[in-house]
Order: C-alpha cells, then sequence, then structure tokens
C-alpha cells in the first residue's frame, strides 16, 4: 500500500546538527555535539552558564568559524536550507543580521549615517534606496537627525550599541542574530533595544544570548538552554522551562527571571499561576480580587520573595567612619573635560553604595575620582585612597599566572607557605583554582572578571573599593558570588561603591544610592526609595526594578 | 569653504603644489608657498593664525635640522669662505639650508591645508568611488582611523588601572620606562581590535569581488574645477616669478 506523501519539511532559518567545535590545542570541544533549530517567525533565546559555546555557537551560523576563526567543525550548520559553508560569510549578510556584545566588533569608526549604510553598500543597493532606509532605522532606533554625520568615535558606548543596532536593523535580513545586546545599556536603552529586537510583527525570526531576563522573556517563543559540557540539556517554552527545569538552571548557574523566583514562592504555598508568569506582574495578576484567606496566605510568600532580592539588611552603617569625602567637587575622566560639577559625596565604612545612571552620564568618572585616582577639576578629596575593579578586567592584570596576579595583590610580608596557603584560599573562594597556572588573558570574561575582584580585594590595601559594573560577562552563579563577597567586604567594614546598570543588582545589595545624569548628581536617598519614583527614574534613563510590582503589592494589600 | 570642495580636487592640487616645493629649490617659492597656504586656511576656512603658527612649529624644528646640518657640515665650503672672507649668513652652504628650512615648513603647511580641510571619511570614499581603491582597503583605513583613538583609551585605561596599584594619580604625560611598559599590551589590543573589525566588516557583507555602491561620495562641482584651475595658475605664476628672477 502506498504511503500517504509525506509533508514537505519548513525552510528552517537556521539549523545545527550534530555540530561539534573544538578549538586549536583545546582538549575539549568548546561547544556540542549540538542539534538546534529556529523556525520561521521564532524567537528564541539561548542561555547557558559561562563557558558554555553560546558566542561559538553563533559565529558558527555563517561560517565565521572556521572561515575566519580557525577551529575542527564537525556536523552542519543550514540557513534557510542551505549549507553554510557554501558561501563566504559574507554572502550571508543579506539573510543573517548579527549584533555583537561590544559596539566596537560591529563599527568601523565612520559617520553615524555611513556606519548604517555600510551592509547596504555592500549589497549594491541603489543610493536612493540605502538612504531611505538608512532614514528609517535612524527613526526606529530613535537615533536623533543630529546624529547623522557625527563620527561614532565621538559616542558613548550606549550610543553606539544603539547605531549599531540602527545599522544590524537597516539589513532587514530575516534572521536576526544577537549575542549579549544590552551587556552595557542603562535600562531605558536595554528595553527600547529589546522592544525593537522582539517586534513580532515583522515575522523576522530572532536567536539572541542575553543574561538581562527581565523585560525580554515574555517576547521569547522558546529558549535553548547549553549545558557545561556544550550540550543542549533543555529546550521548550520560556515559561515551562523556567518552572520546570528550575533546578537545573540552578545547578548550572544559569540566570534567571525574578519572575520564576516570585513563581517558587507561591508554588510553595499552594497558589502559583496556572499559567507560568514571564513577570512579577503575571505572576501576582491572579491574586487581584482574591478573597482575604488567600491573600492571608500568598503574602508570607510575596514577602520571603522580596526579603531576598531586595536591600538585605546590613546592620546600622550609619555611624561609620567616613572613608573618603568629596566635597564641591569637578570631576573629569583622565585628560578630558569636566562631566560632573559640583558633586558633594560621602562614603562610610561598611557601607554599600550605589552609583546609577544612563550611560555616559558620568558613573565611571565620579568612582574613580571618589577613588582619589582621578584629580578634580575644582573641589576637594579626603581619605584614603580607593581600589578600582575596572570595567575591562584586563586592564588590571599584570602577572604572567593567576595565582602569579593573586599573589602581588597580596603584596611581600609575611612567609612564603602563608602567602602560599592565602593564595589557595583566595583562589578557591573565587572558584578559580582550576585555572591557577593559566595567564589570565586565556580566561573566558567572567573567570577575568573574578580574578579582577579576587586580586583587588585580596590583603587589605583599600579601606575603599570601587567596583565598576561587577556582573559583565558573568553568569547567575559568578554574580551569587560576587554579591556574597561584597556583603563578606562590607561587614568587615570596606567601603564599597558599585557602578551598575542593573536596578535589581543596586536595589538588592546597595543600602543608599546616587543617580548622576545632568552633569551632576541628581538624587541620593536609600536605593529603594530612589528607585520607587518614576519621574527620577525617567529623567535618568533608568528603569524600576524588576522585583517592584511585588513590592508596590505588599505596601497596596494590607496585612490581615 | 575649503572644507566644502572635493577631496580629490584638493588632494590633486595639494600634490602638485609639493612637488614643485621639492623640485624648485628657491627660498622665495618655499615662502611663497607658506603664505598662500597659510592665507588661504586664515581666508577662506577662518583657520586661527595662532594655530597655523603653532603647526608650523614641529616644521619648522624639522627644518632647522637641514639648515644646521647645511651650515655646520660643509666642510668643503669652508676653507672657500675663509679664503673669499665672507660671512656664514651670506655663504651658499646657509642659503642652501635656509631653503631647506622654509622648504620643510612649505611642505608642512600645504599637508596642514589639506588635512585641516578635509574629512578623511570624504577622502576614503571619495577614492573608493572616483578612483577605485579597493574597499577592503579603504575600510581597513577607516578602521586604522578609529584604532588611533581607541589606542589612546586603551592607554589611558591601562595607566589608571597601574597608577591605582601605586597609589597615586596617573601623571598627566608617561615617562619613558611607563611608555616602553605600555608597548606590548598595547600592541596586543590593536591586533585583537584589528580582527574583530575584520569579522565584523565580513558580518555585514564586505566582499572583495562584490560590486558595491558608495553613499554620500563627494561629486565634483563648478567650485573644485575653479578651486583647481586657480590653484595651478597661481602655482605657474610662482614658478615663472622665480625662475625670470
Amino acid at each position: 500500500m502506498p504511503s500517504e506523501p509525506r509533508a514537505p519539511e519548513p525552510i528552517r532559518p537556521a539549523h545545527w546538527q550534530q555540530l561539534s567545535i573544538r578549538y586549536p590545542f583545546a582538549d575539549r570541544p568548546a561547544v556540542g555535539p549540538v542539534d538546534l533549530s529556529v523556525e520561521p517567525g521564532e524567537r528564541v533565546l539561548l542561555l547557558g552558564p559561562s563557558g558554555s559555546g553560546k558566542s561559538t555557537l553563533l559565529l558558527s551560523l555563517t561560517g565565521l568559524i572556521p572561515h575566519s576563526i580557525p577551529a575542527v567543525v564537525e556536523g552542519s550548520v543550514r540557513l534557510f536550507g542551505v549549507p553554510a559553508d557554501a558561501r563566504k560569510p559574507s554572502a550571508w549578510a543579506t539573510t543573517v543580521a548579527q549584533f555583537f556584545q561590544d559596539a566596537d566588533q560591529t563599527l568601523c569608526g565612520m559617520r553615524v549615517e555611513d556606519e548604517i549604510a555600510f551592509a547596504l553598500e555592500n549589497r549594491a543597493l541603489p543610493e536612493d534606496v540605502i538612504l531611505r532606509k538608512v532614514a528609517e532605522a535612524m527613526r526606529r532606533v530613535g537615533l536623533p537627525e543630529a546624529w547623522r554625520r557625527r563620527r561614532t568615535t565621538t559616542l558613548s558606548g550606549g550610543e553606539k550599541q544603539l547605531v549599531a543596532l540602527a545599522a544590524a536593523l537597516a539589513q532587514e535580513a530575516p534572521l536576526f542574530v544577537a549575542d549579549e545586546p544590552t551587556a552595557h545599556l542603562a535600562p531605558e536603552a536595554a528595553g527600547r533595544l529589546h522592544r525593537l529586537l522582539m517586534n513580532a510583527g515583522e515575522g523576522r525570526s530572532v536567536l539572541i544570548v542575553d543574561h538581562r531576563l527581565d523585560g525580554l522573556i515574555a517576547a521569547v517563543d522558546r529558549v535553548a538552554v547549553l549545558g557545561r559540557d556544550g550540550t543542549i540539556v533543555a529546550a521548550g517554552p520560556p515559561g515551562a522551562i523556567f518552572r520546570k527545569k528550575r533546578d537545573l538552571l540552578d545547578r548550572l548557574g544559569i540566570w534567571r527571571p525574578l519572575a520564576s523566583f516570585l513563581d517558587a514562592e507561591l508554588e510553595k504555598v499552594g497558589l502559583a499561576p496556572a499559567d507560568p508568569p514571564l513577570s512579577v506582574d503575571d505572576a501576582l495578576r491572579h491574586l487581584a480580587g482574591a478573597p482575604p484567606e488567600v491573600v492571608r496566605k500568598a503574602r508570607p510568600a510575596i514577602a520571603a520573595f522580596v526579603a531576598a532580592h531586595a536591600a538585605r539588611p546590613h546592620g546600622d552603617r550609619a555611624g561609620g567612619a567616613t572613608v573618603a569625602r568629596l566635597e564641591a567637587a569637578d570631576c573629569a575622566p583622565f585628560l578630558g573635560p569636566t562631566v560632573l560639577h559640583d558633586v558633594t559625596l560621602d562614603i562610610r565604612a561598611g557601607e554599600i553604595l550605589g552609583i546609577l545612571g544612563a550611560n555616559g552620564a558620568g558613573k565611571s568618572t565620579l568612582g574613580a575620582s571618589l577613588a582619589g585616582l582621578l584629580k578634580l577639576k575644582r573641589g576637594r578629596r579626603e581619605g584614603a585612597p580607593g581600589g578600582i575593579a575596572f570595567q575591562k578586567p584586563e586592564h588590571q592584570f599584570v602577572a604572567g599566572t593567576v595565582q602569579e596576579e593573586i599573589a602581588t595583590s597580596l603584596g611581600g610580608s609575611g612567609a612564603r607557605a602563608d602567602q602560599a596557603r592565602q593564595v589557595e584560599g583566595i583562589l578557591a573562594a573565587w572558584d578559580l583554582a582550576g585555572f591557577r597556572d593559566r595567564h589570565p588573558f586565556e580566561l573566558s570574561q567572567g573567570q577575568k572578571r573574578r580574578l579582577a575582584l579576587a586580586a583587588l580585594t585580596a590583603g587589605d590595601r583599600w579601606p575603599l573599593l570601587i567596583l565598576d559594573e561587577p556582573l559583565a560577562g558573568l553568569d547567575a552563579h559568578g554574580a551569587a558570588m560576587v554579591a556574597q563577597h561584597v556583603e563578606a567586604l562590607s561587614r568587615s567594614g570596606r567601603a564599597i561603591a558599585i557602578v551598575t546598570h542593573d536596578m535589581d543588582f543596586a536595589l538588592s545589595l546597595c543600602t543608599r544610592s546616587v543617580i548622576v545624569g545632568d552633569g551632576g548628581i541628581i538624587a541620593e536617598g536609600p536605593t529603594a526609595q530612589l528607585l520607587s519614583q518614576p519621574s527620577l527614574l525617567k529623567r535618568a534613563g533608568l528603569a524600576e526594578p524588576a522585583i517592584a510590582p511585588a513590592m508596590c503589592w505588599l505596601d497596596r494589600v494590607p496585612a490581615c | 569653504m575649503l572644507t566644502a570642495l572635493h577631496p580629490l580636487g584638493k588632494l590633486v592640487v595639494c600634490m602638485a603644489w609639493i612637488a614643485a616645493a621639492i623640485l624648485v629649490f628657491d627660498a622665495r617659492f618655499q615662502l611663497a608657498t607658506i603664505v598662500i597656504a597659510s592665507l588661504a586656511l586664515v581666508v577662506l576656512d577662518r583657520t586661527s593664525p595662532i594655530l597655523i603658527l603653532a603647526l608650523m612649529v614641529p616644521f619648522a624644528l624639522f627644518g632647522f635640522g637641514f639648515l644646521t646640518t647645511s651650515v655646520l657640515f660643509r666642510q668643503d665650503s669652508d676653507f672657500a669662505l675663509r679664503i673669499a672672507g665672507e660671512s656664514v649668513l651670506n655663504s651658499p652652504a646657509f642659503s642652501a639650508g635656509v631653503t631647506l628650512f622654509l622648504r620643510a615648513i612649505a611642505c608642512g603647511m600645504v599637508s596642514a591645508l589639506f588635512a585641516l580641510t578635509t574629512d578623511p571619511g570624504a577622502l576614503i570614499r571619495a577614492l573608493m568611488a572616483q578612483w577605485r581603491l579597493p574597499p577592503r582597503i579603504g575600510y581597513s583605513l577607516f578602521s586604522a582611523m578609529q584604532l588611533v583613538p581607541d589606542l589612546a583609551a586603551e592607554a589611558q585605561q591601562i595607566r589608571l588601572a597601574r597608577a591605582m596599584k601605586r597609589g597615586r594619580p596617573p601623571r598627566r604625560f608617561p615617562g619613558p620606562v611607563e611608555l616602553v611598559s605600555l608597548v606590548i599590551p598595547l600592541l596586543a589590543f590593536a591586533i585583537r581590535r584589528a580582527g574583530r573589525a575584520a569579522i565584523a566588516m565580513e558580518t555585514r557583507g564586505l566582499a572583495p569581488d562584490a560590486p558595491r555602491t558608495v553613499v554620500s561620495a563627494p561629486r565634483l562641482h563648478g567650485r573644485d574645477l575653479a578651486f583647481i584651475a586657480i590653484a595651478f595658475a597661481a602655482l605657474a605664476l610662482c614658478i615663472s616669478w622665480v625662475r625670470m628672477g
């Protein structure tokens, strides 16, 4: 009996089949074997711990690996049904738009309009069509017309990121691939970028790698999770993954949206919503108008969630001695013009201070000035010098191996055996023991970040520590480790200032914050209080923390 | 006004004038070149005369080397000078040295006129659109231009990190030891950066053999032809004046 003809399989925008990639001299594959596909119009989020091979997988899509980056590739990659290696990587630009974490990887140093036009010029489109598409891309991303002729080198990191996004969107490729696009963006800009990327109306397929899940996850159709061994360990709709695979994600140190934590708390008291929530609002929606006994039952669960993710009690540090103080200070970056005027700010022993603000507002400059590393243009600074964990951890490394890096930071005092023990202890505490003989530059971005923080906090040289974007490049496991160390350092009496774009991280650690903007400090006070003022957040280009609806719920719903 | 001119027209004029400055060994011609270039910058481009004087300093220092070499190390002319009882200032060696000195400044000022009034991006676009410069080379030049400020920013960050370890703010200018110690990390940065830029361009479809459009390439206007004609006429006049005199 003749079998019925099978329906033809849809042509998948991207399809990895048993793909495995091994870099030269590596003893195991960086990723794979992986089977993964992106369906037409689908928006897929790829998650994985640091070093699981997410970026490697994305680079293999258009053949950049092995064509431009040497590696041994087994298995196959197909783009819209065509083997990726059938064309040169450049020939896939009409089909795949790629957006990298670092805007400098996308931009070539031209004027803004030339950057956006670049990919369209390479397709030899008529000039009037290119100019129309450039104008349209600028409008959609919200780039001011005045930027058209500005060189991208004159833009701040976040601004460059937006130009890179406009350049990638202008390609109008049916598949959009983004690798941590919001890593260096302030909340408002990150939200705008997520909305543009995930706009479902355009029928574009999207594959995105990002740690910043709140605000993104609701627009995702499917999540794929890479394990530590570089293979897919879970895949499915985001709600189901974050509810059913919670333990697996935690074991792997993968970020989860805050709603998933609230869902877990509500589940414990039997009040989890029927559909897995993707935002804190979703998790609370079914409690609106609920009978008092349900509210009574839900309240402790929501309070426990808020307690775990909002500012933890660090004891009363208000009485601590002042460690450093800026008075009527005009702050400027090294060899640059003044960016902050008339700053008066102090930080006390044991305090954790948040420095918040939009991209380019001058947060890092304020941190370095507070540490005494930058000369003030006006005003004065008092207090001991501070140590800084720079945004790029590589800047701090001076030694040839990881253990030497720590030993150098400890200084030469004490017996050699004691110092060796101290080094081992620090490496173990920062989960770096397995890399002691590696060169610092060989580490992954997350490992470099941990090494930089470990070296800075080794010994007791710095009574004041400035941590500039300490979570960048870290997975959830690394971020939790940083939070623990920061709290321990605070308890030991160190003053710590954290420059961050992550409002929930600031809320969970910083008892007090300053908001930088408009060429100075525009607000100062308890972090929770500052982050609950929508007009202030809007003015500063920030967004309220993802946990805010739960805090509002607790305030709004009376305790029974 | 000079800024609005076509970069290739300016390039041709400046190259011709520099070639003439090299070939015409006469102090008056070099002086005329300096005056014309400076006047063009001040009158047509509203460049500050102080900036022009400041720009002359490095070229003057360079030219001073020619002058001193010519005067102090012309062994063969020394004996003749003494016999003739001439002063050094009237000697052929000195006048040759002065011409060399002025030539260095003249070439420098013509180059400055081009650099100060030309958008590098427009130049590269014009080279790609009109002189068929391969896009790979054109965009490599773009990247190289980007690399200079990036290297400076990277060097500043490294210096800040090291200053932190020393426990005092960095000096405004690095000393020789610090400069040498920056070479390796900056070289490593430049190599990484160049590799990333190449990948980014490939990702966005830059291919060596494919046809491409060049948007906003400068177009030749009547004013460019007028500028070229006037510039060549002035050059011819200066050369004739020197030859006749």
